[in-house]
């Protein structure tokens, strides 16, 4: 590399605990300035305005159980936040509101974050949460909370607990589909509506920390708390198989995101640091190294101009950095 | 008083002494006449007017040279039955005015008769008050075509007086005069309802006196500005008041294109004019540059009255005939355009309102005509602005200036014509940069560094300095001006194009300019500001209010775009003096600035520079650098006020900067940075600098951890860190927390290039922290003096007994010391017995313990619940323990100030402090014992702390590895001081012995020491007490003593006794030896005088 990596844009500090979880929201500006969602340790939800780089809200609703998920629902003002207390809150936040409108109680005790469909009719959506049975995922219809079904491998697959959820609509098909990434490291696909798993794929040797797909490439890629991260495809058979695999210096992915644009990927390294992927080929493009403590969260912004993309990282260290990379046009 | 009403009784009267006067023409029948006349009422004498004016007129008539005195009489005489009565008939209006214009003429010349002053003025008057006397519209026969020779005659003849008399009270009599002739008279006396008709068959008839009156009175305007202004103002008013009525563009309107024909004779009705277009083009012409002449003359008239009169004129003629002296629309414009900025409040103010009132009637900006005028004068302006600059003196720059100033106020938004023609914004923009050229050539402002604590909070105002928030911005010195006033101007003039000018056009002009050149730069950026100040609107004088100005979110898009240009590595950090950045000169200045903290001197430090030619190039430069920090600080600070509230979004970025230079070296700098913070602290609302700065501290903090990670690129960021704390308070804690593991991380990584100021941050940070938590101290000093007092108890017993022991003696008590001491011995000595234990208390046990001490007590695994600034000072001290053995003695001695802060900070905690302590002793010995003197006194000065923090903990290492070295040095050092001369006490080993004595003797109290190590300290000192030591240290040794005193007073006692007895003590019974000491019955010594004095001390 000719140059060495820049520093962040700016360090958002003042969560006072690790930072679990990140999600944007800069697409409607002409509802607010762009926000920054941040999941803590301590159980609490901040609101980073991004204009004046401050907190706007503090949302505390897990009881100070870690929040481990925060995700927007299609406009800015709905927000989905899943903490240890087994508990999924909504929260409107219109008009500066910071009470949870709705919750959902969950019966899971692990550490896999849930996954979201919007559907786009009448404001429902699918979301997808680990079940009530060790190796369970549990698929409701929201806001209803009418469960759609409870997707369970089957008896002698011993997959362990689901890790990670990844659910999206297909271009081709008309129902949706779920990845899961299981404890022993193995990847399924299942078919929501029909309550099967399509494929599976055994890809690590430790549970799956973290997945990231691209449903334009049907293509995605996992990390585990190996020194590996894979990357694997979907054929039109809708089976999973696997294309590449990239060694990394030190071991443990704790997060994984993927630029809407589809250009680069980035990850969330125990050992401190975020490694920037060229997402076509998994060119290694940069190390970007400032936290000094293990990463657990990288996100990038969801829309605007291409120069004007941001990608967030939080850290056990308390800090969220935001950076301004590879997005010169 | 009138007693004749009737005029027959009048006539009565009158008729006698007319018949008189008629016979015989003396002045004393005229006389009697007038004197009777007095005595006649008004409608009487209106009724016998042409009586009694017939003998005055017969007078006047008679052939034949007639005495001047019998003239003036009898014009004065007429005057007077003029006054008071009106003429009701045309003919006798006619003959009067002919026969009184005919006294002044002189038979042969155009040139009025050689006659008295006295007789000219009755004429003049004369003719005055028959104008006013005429009745009704009867005037009016005065002027037909056929009288023009007698018009002008009168009129010429006048004008001739004016001219050419010397008595003020003629020149101003016939001016008054000529004005009602030419029937211009203020006063309200006159029918003024003249028809269009009328007004235009009396233009058609002046107009042909134009040529004269016009020429005449431009002379006498022109003339001696001697002559008084009163005599210019009343020319001036008949000049503007006659140009404007023969030359109303009304009246010109109505012109036919054929001469109308007059049944005159012909010789008159040749001087007849015909005022068609042709001939008011030539007349236009001419009279121009009679205008051009008297604007020129009076626009500089020294008096205000005249130069006001000139608005008046300029404001008769633009209103009234725009169109007919279209040539000189441009001079009476620049009237305007120069007055509005003149000295007199009066005369700008109604310039402001005459330009309001046309901006109002929208007749510049409407009429393109004007437009083109002004936007012509503005292009010449520029085109010659250049020139004009470079080689008018001050006082011409200035009028050149107000001119500039003026046209811009006056084009308004129209400005943007000018703007728009590339070459004319570039000969504007380049005379602007050429006349704001600064004098860079001034050493002192290189040379002067900040002293002392940083001023933020405080005002710092020292005494070369006047205090500098008041003034707006730091005076500037200029190469081709001196003048204040005209750089006022050029900010006008630049505020005005900013408020008027195409704002975009403008900053990237500038913006250019300023890349373009490091000569345009400071310039540039000066304009620049201006500009936005401009753009902003505020505290601009404006003409023309409603025009599209840029909003407030362009404002703030192309104010971030300049900050950011101004912020940028290349122009924000210059170099500005000769230090290299982090070289150890910079260390030293840091540390006496520390020092001025402690002492609070303002002392001036002046770094000489070799003035060498070489080097005084590189001032320049270095001056030139500062100016221009100092300017785009100046220029923040304006953004600030332009934006308002709103630039608080913008502080993100900015504030970083600004905070950087206040901490600068270089005195300018810091002054002007820190009135750049108060700038923004009113733009912004914070109340002062230091809650703008605790309000954004997650703004520094976030730009100083990103630097600290890259120090080599950002070598400032220490002192932005340093003057952050200084200006903040206990509520940054967890901000401040987060940012010294990046100062801590960073000074791990660079601790051989950095540790220098990184440990002058560590030491503000710790300052800080001592400063936030305080509290913590007060607490533990209490307990602590409690614990003593238990635990010490017998000491303090046996002390009063010691005291006792001198007086009464009581065998009881003799017995109970004796036991005590025996008792205490074994202590001492070690031997403690289980019976002992209530004696001598371990721990104070009905102490209620603190709820802190108490935890630390039950959980040894404290960590996590020790409070954020233990956690930094124990991280600090860690660092610092390993930075006490470097290399460089400099930064040994700042770890020595730094390790007593964290001792201070710690003290609340000893779980923590002790084993810290433990850990610093080794080197703090190594400093103590084998140093450089200024490391022994630093470090003496931290084993003192030490001392007073946790005493106990260092009683036996302080015996066993210092007390022995400290004491051989003072005995070594004794006799050198006891020789030495004045000078010595200016030594590093003067202050070293001072330091130590003055410090020993709190150190043995607090350490609490025993027998034997007391025995030194004494030993060591006792030497100190001869009187040929120098008169501090002896003070200092009696401090020794003093101390001692306390701690163990029977062995100070006894020591001092040793050396000098004063008294002899017999004992109270013979069965006891007699007392012997060996300082008894001796003669007095050296040691005599300080000995007594504390053997008093004692006693007392």
């Amino acid at each position: 590399m000719a140059c060495p990596p820049p520093p962040p844009q700016f360090v958002l500090r003042g969560a006072q605990s690790a930072v679990n979880t990140l999600h944007f929201s800069c697409s409607n500006k002409a509802d607010g300035p762009p926000l920054l969602f941040s999941g803590s340790l301590s159980g609490l939800v901040h609101v980073w305005n991004l204009q004046t780089r401050r907190v706007d809200a503090t949302l505390d609703g897990h009881a100070g159980q870690s929040v481990y998920w925060v995700k927007t629902l299609g406009d800015q003002h709905l927000l989905l936040s899943q903490g240890r207390d087994l508990k999924l809150c909504l929260w409107d936040l219109a008009e500066g509101r910071n009470a949870p409108v709705d919750s959902l109680s969950l019966d899971s005790v692990g550490f896999c974050k849930g996954s979201v469909l919007s559907e786009g009719t009448q404001g429902s959506w699918l979301l997808a949460v680990p079940g009530k049975g060790m190796d369970e995922v549990r698929v409701l219809d929201m806001p209803s909370k009418t469960s759609v079904c409870t997707l369970k491998p089957a008896a002698g697959a011993k997959a362990g607990m689901p890790m990670c959820l990844e659910l999206w609509q297909p271009a081709c098909g008309p129902c949706p589909l779920l990845l899961v990434g299981y404890e022993d490291g193995s990847l399924m696909l299942w078919n929501v509506a029909e309550r099967r798993a399509l494929s599976r794929l055994s890809c690590h040797q430790e549970p799956v920390m973290s997945l990231g797909f691209d449903p334009r490439k049907a293509k995605g890629l996992s990390g585990s708390s190996e020194k590996a991260l894979r990357v694997w495809s979907l054929d039109e058979q809708q089976n999973l198989k696997v294309c590449r695999t990239q060694e990394l210096t030190n071991p443990g992915i704790a997060d994984i995101a993927i630029r809407p644009d589809g250009k680069i990927v980035a990850t969330a390294g125990w050992d401190h640091r975020i490694r920037l992927f060229g997402w076509k080929q998994l060119k290694p493009l940069a190390v970007l190294d400032y936290h000094s403590a293990a990463v657990h969260c990288v996100a990038f912004s969801d829309a605007g101009r291409p120069s004007e993309q941001l990608l967030a990282s939080g850290s056990k260290d308390q800090r969220i950095s935001v950076w301004s990379v590879y997005n010169q046009p | 008083m009138a007693v004749f009403d009737s005029p027959q009784e009048a006539f009565g009267i009158l008729r006698p002494i007319c018949v008189q006067l008629t016979k015989t023409q003396t002045v004393e029948n005229v006389e009697s006449l007038q004197s009777k006349l007095h005595v006649v009422s008004d409608s009487a004498l209106q009724d016998l007017q042409e009586y009694i004016l017939f003998p005055l007129r017969f007078t006047l008539k008679t052939p034949g040279t007639k005495r001047e005195s019998l003239v003036q009489s009898v014009v004065e005489c007429i005057t007077f039955v003029l006054s008071t009565t009106c003429i009701k008939k045309e003919d006798l209006l006619q003959e009067l005015f002919s026969e009184l214009c005919l006294c002044l003429s002189s038979p042969n010349s155009q040139k009025p008769a050689p006659v008295s002053e006295e007789l000219k003025l009755a004429v003049v008057q004369g003719l005055h008050t028959l104008m006013h006397s005429a009745y009704g519209d009867i005037i009016l026969s005065l002027y037909q075509p056929c009288t023009l020779p007698h018009l002008g005659f009168a009129i010429s003849l006048l004008l001739t007086l004016v001219e050419q008399e010397k008595s003020k009270q003629i020149k101003t009599s016939a001016l008054k005069c000529l004005q009602v002739l030419l029937l211009q008279c203020d006063c309200q006396d006159h029918p003024k309802l003249l028809d269009d008709i009328e007004t235009k068959k009396l233009g058609d008839l002046f107009a042909s006196f134009l040529p004269g009156i016009s020429t005449t009175l431009t002379r006498i305007i022109t003339g001696d500005f001697k002559q008084g202004h009163v005599i210019i103002i009343s020319a001036l008013k008949i000049f503007y008041k006659t140009i404007a009525f023969i030359m109303a563009d009304e009246q010109l309107a109505r012109i036919p294109k054929d001469k109308e024909k007059f049944s005159v004779e012909h010789r008159v009705a040749e001087l007849m004019v015909h005022r068609d277009a042709n001939w008011v083009k030539n007349t236009g012409d001419k009279l121009a540059a009679l205008i051009e002449k008297i604007v020129e003359f009076i626009s500089v008239h020294p008096h205000w009255k005249a130069r006001m009169e000139l608005i008046e004129l300029v404001q008769d003629l633009l209103l009234k005939c725009r169109q007919s002296l279209l040539k000189s629309v441009g001079h009476l414009l620049k009237v305007l355009v120069g007055l509005v900025n003149d000295e007199n409040l009066d005369v700008q103010n109604r310039c402001n309102n005459v330009l309001k009132n046309f901006a109002d009637q929208r007749i510049v900006v409407e009429s393109r005509v004007l437009t083109d005028i002004l936007s012509e004068n503005l292009h010449s302006l520029a085109t010659a602005l250049p020139r004009l600059m470079s080689s008018q003196d001050d006082q011409g720059k200035y009028s050149t200036l107000i001119l500039l100033l003026g046209y811009l106020k006056l084009l308004g938004p129209k400005v943007n014509f000018i703007l728009h023609s590339v070459a004319h914004l570039h000969r504007l923009s380049k005379a602007l940069i050429q006349v704001l050229e600064l004098d860079v050539t001034d050493v002192k402002i290189v040379e002067e560094r900040r002293q002392g604590p940083d001023g933020l909070a405080e005002s710092s105002s020292s005494l070369s300095e006047p205090p500098f928030h008041k003034s707006k911005s730091q005076r500037k010195y200029f190469r081709f001006f001196t003048d204040e006033r005209i750089f006022l101007l050029l900010r006008q003039i630049c505020q005005m194009l900013g408020y008027y000018g195409d704002l975009y056009l403008l900053v990237d002009h500038f913006m250019e300019l300023y890349n373009e050149s490091v000569i345009y730069r400071k310039q540039a950026a000066m304009i620049l500001n201006e500009l936005i100040a401009g753009a902003s609107g505020i505290e601009v004088e404006v003409l023309h209010e409603t025009h599209s100005r840029a909003s407030t979110e362009e404002l703030k898009e192309i104010i971030t775009s300049i900050l950011e240009e101004y912020i940028s590595q290349k122009n924000w950090y210059l170099v500005t003096s000769n230090e290299a950045e982090g070289n150890r000169e910079e260390l030293t200045m840091k540390h006496s600035d520390l020092q001025a903290i402690t002492s609070g001197v303002h002392t001036c430090h002046l770094v000489p520079l070799p003035s060498s030619s070489e080097l005084n190039l590189t001032v320049c430069s270095m001056n030139s650098n500062i100016w221009q920090i100092c300017i785009q600080l100046e220029g923040i600070g304006c953004f600030a006020h332009a934006l308002g509230i709103e630039f608080r979004v913008l502080l993100m970025s900015a504030l970083y900067p600004v905070l950087e230079k206040a901490g600068d070296k270089t005195l300018l700098i810091s002054q002007v940075a820190t009135s750049t913070m108060i700038d923004i602290c009113h733009a912004c609302a914070y109340d002062c600098p230091r809650d703008l700065i605790n309000h954004n501290a997650d703004y520094l903090v976030n730009e100083i951890s990103l630097n600290l990670h890259q120090m080599a690129l950002f070598p400032h960021t220490p002192i932005v860190l340093e003057i952050m704390f200084q200006n903040s308070d206990a509520t940054l804690l967890p901000l401040v927390d987060d940012v010294i593991q990046d100062v801590l991380l960073s000074l791990d990584q660079f601790h051989d290039e950095r540790a220098a100021s990184f440990l002058s941050v560590l030491h503000t940070v710790l300052a800080a922290l001592a400063r936030w938590f305080p509290e913590a101290k007060g607490d533990k000093q209490l307990q602590e003096q409690e614990f003593r007092k238990e635990k010490y108890g017998l000491h303090q017993d046996s002390a009063t007994l010691g005291k006792g022991f001198a007086f009464t003696t009581s065998p009881e008590e003799i017995e109970r010391f004796l036991l005590d001491y025996l008792r205490n011995k074994d202590v001492a000595d070690g031997n403690v017995s289980d019976s002992d234990k209530e004696v001598v208390p371990c721990f104070p046990e009905e102490q209620p313990l603190t709820p802190e001490a108490e935890m630390n007590d039950v959980c040894p695994d404290v960590e996590a619940t020790l409070p954020v600034q233990i956690q930094i000072a124990k991280n600090v001290m860690e660092r610092c323990i390993h930075l006490l053995s470097d290399k460089d003695l400099k930064t040994r001695l700042k770890v020595l100030d730094v390790l007593e802060l964290c001792v201070t900070v710690l003290q609340s905690h000893e779980n923590q402090l002790l084993p810290m302590v433990h850990r610093a002793w080794l080197p703090l010995v190594h400093r103590l014992t084998n140093d450089d003197p200024l490391a022994v006194l630093r470090a003496f000065k931290v084993l003192c702390t030490l001392g007073n923090k946790c005493g106990d903990f260092l009683r036996n290492r302080f015996s066993k590895d210092i007390l022995p070295k400290l004491a051989g040095s003072l005995v070594t050092q004794a006799p050198v001081s006891a020789r030495a001369g004045p000078v010595y006490s200016h030594t590093l080993a003067f202050k070293l012995q001072l330091a130590v004595l003055q410090g020993l003797g709190s150190l043995c109290n607090k350490l609490d020491l025993g027998g034997g190590d007391l025995n030194k300290v004494a030993d060591a000192c006792l030497i100190y007490l001869s009187a040929k030591q120098p008169m501090k240290l002896q003070e200092a040794a009696r401090s020794v003593f003093l101390h001692l005193m306390k701690v163990d007073p029977d062995l100070t006692w006894f020591i001092l006794n040793e050396l000098h007895c004063p008294l002899l003590y017999e004992p109270p019974h013979p069965s006891l030896h007699p007392v012997s000491l060996s300082g008894m019955a001796k003669s007095r010594t050296e040691y005599t005088d300080n000995v007594l004095l504390l053997l008093a001390e004692l006693q007392g």
